[in-house]
């Protein structure tokens, strides 16, 4: 039902939170610490909770990152902090990402104010795309004295966090606190202009020091067979209209889903949160390849979704009679539904820019000879958001020292 | 639940096992006495009856715990004083615990003021049917300087109350020592020869728990301020066990009979106060926090314990552990012994290697590369701290080695504990 899709999990409570505090081996070289894309200190921060000092925590998290509660919602912590924790030697890792967001969320209770306002530089840069690659670019060069001036085509800044990740996972007022401590750097946000031309391009490169790139993959990719047929939407299409709406959407008694991924998992958990009865995901990959993290991949089965491993599409008809093959074993399955929702990927969309992907594969985040820079997605790495984090807090170091500045 | 007899013979009296309530809230009236012997403790001593004409009139609220980490009662303070009901309602439960739990012990716990109320305490919970009785000289939060800690920091006092108590009742008696004092032994000696027949140690150590960092008072606030007040729980265990050997081996004190109390929670607590001379023991915090239900725990756990060590009367383990407690002076100070440490268990936390470097001798190193410790010999001093801190155990009594010049002996034949950790 609706209030499923909008409510998050609880959060852990004083109490919780230092038994878990309590189950860390506050190791000496951190290994949770050295294996964060984002350089959070998970191993300094738990500590600090250890020692009651939350306060201290929520320097230390905010100061490396400046979304930081939105990284201890979503995460793949699995693959990063929690992968490398010595405490797997014992029992299972720490829930690193609780911890974290115990800390942002009693930052945010108690109104703390981490970041400062720096004194203006001088130096001028316009990002594009306000997903977490362009915010976290803007506002570690707010964090520096820079104006910065973010054009975003949406109305509201987030990206994926605002139009992908569903409500229970990642509530849009998260984000939207998140994105006032931006604000409030005097990060300038210039809301419903795509910047769809390179003459518009051109006009930001000459009245900028510097122009940061952070597209995104903001289209769902589609497949030749399913192309205009009416029962078929693309994962992204369907979660933005979701989100946007609250939840208040209709949705049929069943549907299909095609692809193993996280956003997968979100369209058909989605689906079945909002009533849809009968949810069949069916995914290219076998379980033992499965994309999809375990922790998605374990609520949407819990939810009772259907997930058919290994199968690919064959054929599609108009009224929505979707056949699948399995990839080794012979066996068919043909289903028919009112509503198939593909979630089989993202591209990108900046063609009209007169840029290529393929020239976005540099070390330094810039293209070659101008003072154009690129973060997120469409850089090389994860397409998570906590690399989104990394690429923003690299590429801000790579403007500062292209424009010969001291980086610290 | 393994079936062994417990029993076991205190100050005359036979209990049907070494586990009574200790005076306090937890055995404040008949209903509470009644459920605690119905789940199987073997006594009770009944909240301490006060003289008529001292009223009672305590605080709200009156308790704080100091907390560790995720544990909620590492210690626990009180600001409670002695029973809050009526003389007459006291002795009328008396009366009826002894009619409907005639094969439990039951202990009447007094204190008076004067010599005068011992007296008559002591003569009317005689009369009102109890087994023994606890002199409670020992509560550190009374509001007359006449009673509780103050006497028994008093060995002139503790004496010639005890002799008043001795004057009018057959019953055997023991005195309730405060560890609000250096040496434990003079008043319980003077105890002894004003006419008790055994000690009951430790009462509640004075202190201050926690204080309020918005309102710059002591916890619990009782309308804005606090007092100085006894401390219980886990975490006076070690004080009460040196109490309670120091009396064991005073020449004076050694055939004493002691029951003893201070932080009872498990059948391991249990087993080391009678390890160390004590023939009864009393648990009150831990009930507090966990129920009479603790004790069904404590009597299979001690039963099996004296399965394992081979014997069928509780007596024989009493007093086991004194003679193993000598003077610093007398320990072998010989040899040292290194860490062993258990690669298997290894998880490569690295806290060896911290503890030794900020707390001993910078004798564990890291191998970086590998993530795992080993120990330099060269440094090591052999102290074992690090197998004190490490999360898995994996660090134990390793080599053994006589220090330099001194006499040569077997060192497969020191005798060292078998695990740094009690899990
Ligand atoms: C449904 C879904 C669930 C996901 N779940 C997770 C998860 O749980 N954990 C995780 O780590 N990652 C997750 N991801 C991936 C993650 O969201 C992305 O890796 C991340 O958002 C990429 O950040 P970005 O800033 O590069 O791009 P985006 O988030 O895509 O933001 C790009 C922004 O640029 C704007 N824009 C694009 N073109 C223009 C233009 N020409 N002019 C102006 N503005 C423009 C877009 O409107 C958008 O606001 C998920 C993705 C999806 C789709
Ligand atoms: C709330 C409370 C009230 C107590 N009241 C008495 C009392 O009336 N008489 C007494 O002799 N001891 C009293 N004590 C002390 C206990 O009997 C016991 O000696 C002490 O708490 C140590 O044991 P423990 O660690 O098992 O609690 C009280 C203790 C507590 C916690
Ligand atoms: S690796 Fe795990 S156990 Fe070690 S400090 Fe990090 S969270 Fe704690
Ligand atoms: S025994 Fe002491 S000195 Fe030796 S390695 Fe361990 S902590 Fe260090
Ligand atoms: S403390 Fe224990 S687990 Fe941690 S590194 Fe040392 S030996 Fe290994």
């Amino acid at each position: 039902m609706v209030e499923d899709y909008l409510k998050e999990d609880k959060g852990f409570s004083p109490r919780d939170v230092m038994e878990e505090a309590s189950r860390c081996l506050l190791c000496l070289d951190a290994p949770c610490s050295a294996n964060c894309p984002a350089g959070t200190d998970p191993g300094k921060f738990i500590r600090s909770v250890r020692f009651k000092n939350v306060e201290g925590a929520a320097e230390t998290v905010r100061e490396n990152n400046i979304l930081a509660g939105i990284c201890a919602r979503v995460c793949p912590t699995e693959k990063y902090c929690e992968l490398a924790c010595s405490r797997t030697g014992i029992d299972k890792p720490i829930n690193i990402s609780m911890i974290q967001r115990y800390i942002t969320d009693y930052e945010s209770c108690t109104h703390m104010s981490v970041l400062k306002k720096a004194k203006a530089n001088g130096k001028k840069v316009a990002v594009i795309g306000a997903g977490p690659a362009g915010l976290t670019a803007a506002g570690n060069l707010a964090l520096r004295g820079f104006e910065v001036t973010v054009y975003e085509k949406e109305s509201k800044a987030g990206g994926y966090l605002r139009y992908g990740i569903p409500e229970y996972r990642l509530p849009n007022k998260v984000v939207d606190e998140e994105v006032k401590r931006i604000e409030d750097l005097g990060v300038k946000f210039v809301f419903n202009t795509k910047v769809e031309t390179s003459k518009l391009l051109d006009e930001l490169k000459k009245s900028n020091d510097a122009v940061i790139l952070a597209l995104g993959f903001s289209k769902g990719k589609m497949l030749e067979m399913f192309e205009d047929n009416k029962k078929v939407k693309l994962a992204v299409d369907f979660l933005k209209q979701v989100k946007e709406k609250k939840g208040r959407v209709r949705v049929p008694e069943s549907a299909v889903v095609v692809g193993g991924g996280d956003v997968a998992m979100d369209v058909s958990l989605t689906l079945k949160k909002l009533g849809c009865a009968n949810v069949t995901d069916c995914a290219y990959e076998q379980f033992c390849e499965f994309r999809a993290s375990k922790k998605e991949l374990e609520h949407t089965r819990e939810a009772g979704v259907t997930i058919l491993d290994g199968y690919i599409p064959e054929k599609v008809t108009k009224s929505g009679q979707v056949t699948f093959a399995h990839r080794v074993i012979k066996s068919k399955v043909v289903i028919k539904a009112p509503l198939i929702v593909l979630a089989i990927g993202q591209v990108s969309d900046f063609s009209n820019l007169g840029i290529k992907l393929e020239d976005l594969n540099d070390p330094s985040y810039r293209i070659k000879n101008t003072n154009v820079f690129y973060a997120g997605d469409i850089a090389p790495g994860d397409k998570t958001v906590v690399y989104s984090v990394k690429t923003g807090k690299e590429v801000t170091k790579a403007v500062m020292s292209y424009l010969k500045m001291e980086v610290k | 639940m393994l079936k062994k007899d417990l029993s076991i013979t205190f100050m005359g009296v036979k209990f049907p096992n070494p586990f009574c309530l200790s005076s306090s809230p937890v055995g404040n009236c008949y209903d509470m006495c009644a459920k605690a012997y119905e789940t199987g403790w073997g006594g009770v001593v009944f909240k301490t009856i006060g003289p008529k004409h001292y009223l009672i009139d305590e605080v709200s609220p009156r308790f704080d715990a100091l907390t560790k980490e995720a544990e909620p009662f590492v210690g626990f303070k009180n600001m409670e004083q002695i029973a809050e009901h009526s003389l007459e309602e006291n002795l009328a439960d008396l009366r009826k615990l002894k009619k409907n739990y005639p094969n439990n012990v039951l202990i009447a716990s007094i204190m008076g003021s004067n010599e005068e109320d011992w007296e008559e305490l002591a003569r009317l919970v005689t009369e009102a049917g109890a087994d023994m009785i606890e002199l409670n000289f020992s509560c550190p939060q009374m509001t007359s300087h006449a009673m509780g800690s103050d006497v028994g920091s008093n060995p002139e006092l503790c004496k010639k109350y005890c002799a008043a108590v001795r004057r009018s009742t057959h019953l055997p008696f023991m005195a309730k020592m405060t560890p609000n004092i250096t040496d434990m032994c003079d008043p319980a000696i003077a105890s002894l020869e004003g006419g008790a027949d055994g000690i009951a140690a430790i009462n509640t150590i004075k202190s201050i728990i926690n204080v309020d960092l918005n309102k710059k008072v002591g916890l619990p606030i009782i309308n804005g301020k606090s007092s100085i007040s006894g401390y219980s729980g886990k975490a006076v265990k070690p004080v009460a066990l040196r109490f309670i050997q120091q009396m064991k081996t005073n020449p004076k004190l050694k055939d004493a009979e002691i029951s003893g109390i201070g932080g009872i929670e498990t059948w391991e607590d249990a087993a080391e106060f009678i390890l160390l001379g004590c023939k009864n023991l009393q648990v009150t915090t831990a009930i507090m926090q966990y129920g009479y239900r603790i004790v069904e725990d404590m009597k299979d756990g001690l039963a099996r314990y004296m399965e394992k060590e081979g014997v069928d009367h509780l007596e024989d383990l009493v007093g086991l552990a004194n003679k193993n407690i000598i003077p610093a002076e007398e320990l072998d100070r010989d040899y040292k012994v290194y860490p062993v440490i258990d690669t298997d268990k290894c998880v490569g936390c690295g806290r060896c290697v911290i503890s030794c470097y900020d707390g001993a001798h910078q004798a564990m190193e890291w191998n970086k590369e590998t993530r795992r410790p080993h120990c330099n010999t060269t440094k090591c001093v052999g102290c074992l701290l690090c197998g004190l801190v490490c999360p898995v155990g994996a660090i134990n009594a390793g080599e053994r080695v006589l220090k330099e010049g001194r006499k040569p002996k077997n060192l497969k034949k020191l005798v060292l504990q078998d695990s740094f950790q009690k899990l």
